[in-house]
């Protein structure tokens, strides 16, 4: 289905005047629009950047001949429009990530920080990694046990049924463990464990009880599912997929939108700030520059939902600042801006397992395992609070091998032919605790392409995540050598903040308006019809990849305002 | 004109312009034609190309399926040399190359094209020694290495036949003959299992 732009030609407050307005149009705000669409609200969505058609923009089926470089990228097209983004994606999608010069923004030299960014209809839900886990109360409550940042209002019971609601829109393929750190989703049927991977599974259960190896839970459908045809296992998923086979809100929640008639979407729509009525206490509406022609346009609503990705909406909040909000709209806690999270990653180990040699994967399963976090669980650790979990999995060597191999001619070409050894990586993603001082500001002497203040990020790991850094490689290679692995070597390449892009936190939520940016609904303490429900909401970090988590929260979120408009009490 | 007079002239940007309008149109023409013969080659010259493809073939021979050349790997470096690496990587390349040359001239007297098959495999495996030693001492410099990839603005030191090897494997198994003839890749798979008896690569 086609997102055709529709641009209102005519600039009056009349028709530039919806229900609802959604800034961004990636995972939470693919969601917003079919919520509240779908809820019977005229809703505009305004998405700073291109629209994508896959026939004409996916290239997942584009053979590796066919790219100029082979796929070892643009490299100096990337020295300069992607210093930063160069981090991210292959030669292939490279065109999904936004250009650095456009999109600038800074850091304290010691700081480095990563801001990978996708600025199109779909947003980096086109590109995401897919994995779909849910919270536990574990991870809910762990501020209050812990005495760290602030408690989240939310508990499981809270979140659960939209969990349960979103699954069954997305489909999340995976097996059920009923283990209590990782509540088990609505599946369908998991992804096949390869040789290397069962073995390790085994060893583990053996020998490990507090641990588990499971296939990974993972937005992708394995039978076909609300109109959706299964994956055909080709393997890139980030560079799009035409049987529309895993979830983005180009796939399934834009769609859907756009079938109950009441979505506007508009790209090329630049958010500077929203308009606030300080009579009233509220927004009024949204001041937009056209990234095309620069214009300045406005549009109103009676409730707006900002899902322009964590940093992207404080960034907007701080820059709709008022003589009342002096440092950003919604901001009388104090708070938005601080508490940046990330997962921290390049933790793990590898190595070779022995044997299987006459066995095989086949097909290019875009899925690795998962081992849910262990640590701190039942057992308190004395070196660190919470934990990781691992991702990555088992694989026969390819022909890459062949320049760390010895020999060269028929003999050499007919061996790699062949796959190589089996061999095994744990990768860890590892939870980052709240800490005011990660945060982001904006920086007075630079703007971006659209004149709008650019970001500046402060951000570090801290003792906790470097504890678990290292407590994680020691584990890993101890299940590696419980597998009997050879030649284990311990990842040791610490991620820099942001390069899970898995960032959150920066406008969190909480029940106490002096703590939090927004309340237990997503909604802001200081202005009633404004929701924000990218990962800005989150209060801790957990070590799950969060998306799922966002996207129950933006359903639930949608929910609560429509009842309330309802109601007349928005 | 002989070839080699063409490009003796053609290296000197004096000698072009002192030439007579139709003295240059003869030599136009033959450039377009010495160009033609290397395949539109930006960087390498025919020397070097020779060489290139050679070592390259030598690396990823013809068998049952096509070869190096057949998958024009020689096209996919000089790519490379041209519009990815940085002008002091590529210099660092074709000085490499010319010390094959100086490795044959000094064991066998002649340029590595110019030596029998049975040297040209000789000098390779002495290359390869020292690129396999290459290889473990730069695995041994990263696993000790704890800085992250952002923190690494130093170039990594280089061996020639390491990258040699390197390149012509990636032009080679990424190229249509690689994937789809060697392998017997698809791009989509006719099926997929995740602990499957091994195949026979079909062809």
């Amino acid at each position: 289905m086609s997102m055709e732009m529709q641009t209102p030609n005519v600039q009056t407050e009349k028709t530039n005047t919806y229900d609802a307005i959604v800034i961004g149009s990636g995972i939470t705000g693919g969601w917003a629009a079919k919520e509240l669409t779908e809820k019977g609200l005229r809703t505009l969505v305004l998405e700073a950047g291109q629209t994508i058609v896959p026939t004409r923009d996916y290239v997942e089926h584009v053979p590796t001949w066919e790219v100029k470089f082979r796929g070892m990228r643009d490299r100096q097209y990337d020295k300069v429009h992607r210093e930063r983004q160069k981090h991210i994606g292959d030669e292939w999608n490279a065109k999904f990530f936004v250009d650095d010069l456009e999109n600038p923004y800074t850091t304290p030299p010691d700081q480095p920080y990563l801001f990978l960014r996708g600025r199109h209809v779909g947003g980096r839900s086109v590109m995401w990694g897919r994995q779909s886990y849910r919270w536990s109360d574990i991870d809910f409550e762990g501020n209050l046990k812990d005495g760290i940042a602030t408690d989240w209002p939310i508990r499981y019971k809270d979140v659960e049924p939209w969990y349960d609601y979103v699954e069954d829109f997305i489909g999340v393929s995976g097996q059920a463990e009923n283990l209590p750190q990782l509540p088990d989703s609505k599946f369908l049927p998991p992804m096949e464990l390869n040789c290397a991977e069962i073995h390790m599974r085994d060893v583990i259960a053996q020998k490990f009880p507090e641990r588990r190896l499971t296939i990974g839970r993972t937005a992708i459908l394995t039978q076909p599912h609300r109109g959706r045809a299964a994956c055909h296992y080709c393997g890139p998923c980030a560079r799009g997929c035409i049987t529309r086979s895993y979830f983005s809100s180009l796939h399934s929640t834009l769609p859907a939108a756009e079938a109950t008639g009441k979505l506007t979407m508009r790209p090329f729509s630049v958010v500077h700030s929203l308009i606030f009525d300080a009579k009233n206490r509220r927004i009024t509406g949204v001041r937009v520059i056209d990234a095309q022609t620069k214009q300045t346009v406005e549009f109103h609503a009676k409730v707006v939902f900002l899902c322009a990705s964590t940093l992207e909406s404080a960034r907007i909040l701080m820059n709709s600042a008022t003589p009342e909000f002096s440092t950003g709209l919604a901001n009388s806690s104090g708070q938005l801006g601080r508490n940046l999270m990330d997962h921290m990653m390049g933790s793990g180990a590898s190595g070779i397992i022995p044997g299987h040699e006459d066995r095989e994967q086949i097909g290019n399963r875009p899925n690795g395992i998962y081992v849910p976090r262990f640590r701190n669980i039942k057992e308190k650790h004395p070196g660190f609070l919470r934990g990781y979990g691992f991702q990555g999995g088992g694989g026969r060597d390819d022909w890459g091998r062949g320049s760390e191999t010895a020999g060269f001619g028929t003999d050499f070409k007919h061996m790699l032919r062949q796959p190589g050894p089996w061999h095994f990586t744990f990768a860890s993603f590892a939870e980052c605790l709240s800490n005011p001082d990660n945060r982001m500001e904006l920086d007075k002497d630079k703007v971006d392409a659209w004149g709008i203040p650019a970001m500046k990020i402060s951000c570090k790991w801290r003792d906790n995540e470097l504890a678990l850094f290292k407590d994680a490689q020691q584990t890993a290679a101890e299940m590696l050598d419980a597998a009997g692995a050879k030649d284990i070597a311990l990842r040791n390449s610490p991620s820099a903040p942001g390069e899970g892009i898995h960032e959150m936190g920066s406008a969190r939520m909480g029940n106490d308006p002096k703590t939090s940016v927004l309340n237990r609904w997503n909604q802001a303490h200081d202005i009633k019809n404004l929701f924000v429900t990218d990962g800005s909401f989150m209060v801790s970090s957990a070590c799950q990849n969060p998306s799922l988590t966002y996207m129950a929260m933006t359903a639930r979120a949608c929910d609560y305002a429509v009842k309330q408009m309802k109601r007349n009490d928005l | 004109m002989e070839r080699r007079e063409v490009l003796r002239l053609l290296g000197s940007a004096v000698a072009l312009s002192a030439l007579p309008s139709e003295a240059l149109a003869v030599i136009q023409q033959a450039s377009a034609q010495v160009a033609g013969s290397t395949g539109g080659l930006k960087t390498l010259d025919p020397h070097q190309n020779a060489t290139v493809t050679t070592i390259a073939e030598l690396i990823i021979p013809a068998t049952d399926t096509p070869g190096a050349k057949g998958a024009k790997v020689n096209e996919f470096i000089d790519l490379l040399l041209t519009e990815w690496y940085e002008p002091a990587e590529t210099k660092q390349f074709l000085a490499g190359l010319a010390d094959v040359d100086a490795l044959g001239k000094k064991k066998f007297s002649a340029d590595f094209v110019d030596c029998t098959p049975a040297q040209q495999t000789e000098l390779l495996k002495q290359l390869d020694a020292e690129a396999m030693d290459f290889a473990a001492e730069q695995k041994r410099a990263v696993a000790k290495s704890s800085a992250s990839p952002l923190q690494q603005t130093a170039p990594t030191p280089s061996n020639f036949f390491y990258t040699m090897k390197k390149l012509t494997l990636t032009g080679y198994y990424t190229s249509e003959i690689g994937f789809s003839q060697e392998l017997g890749k698809s791009i989509i798979p006719p099926s997929h299992a995740g602990c499957a008896p091994l195949q026979e690569v079909a062809r």
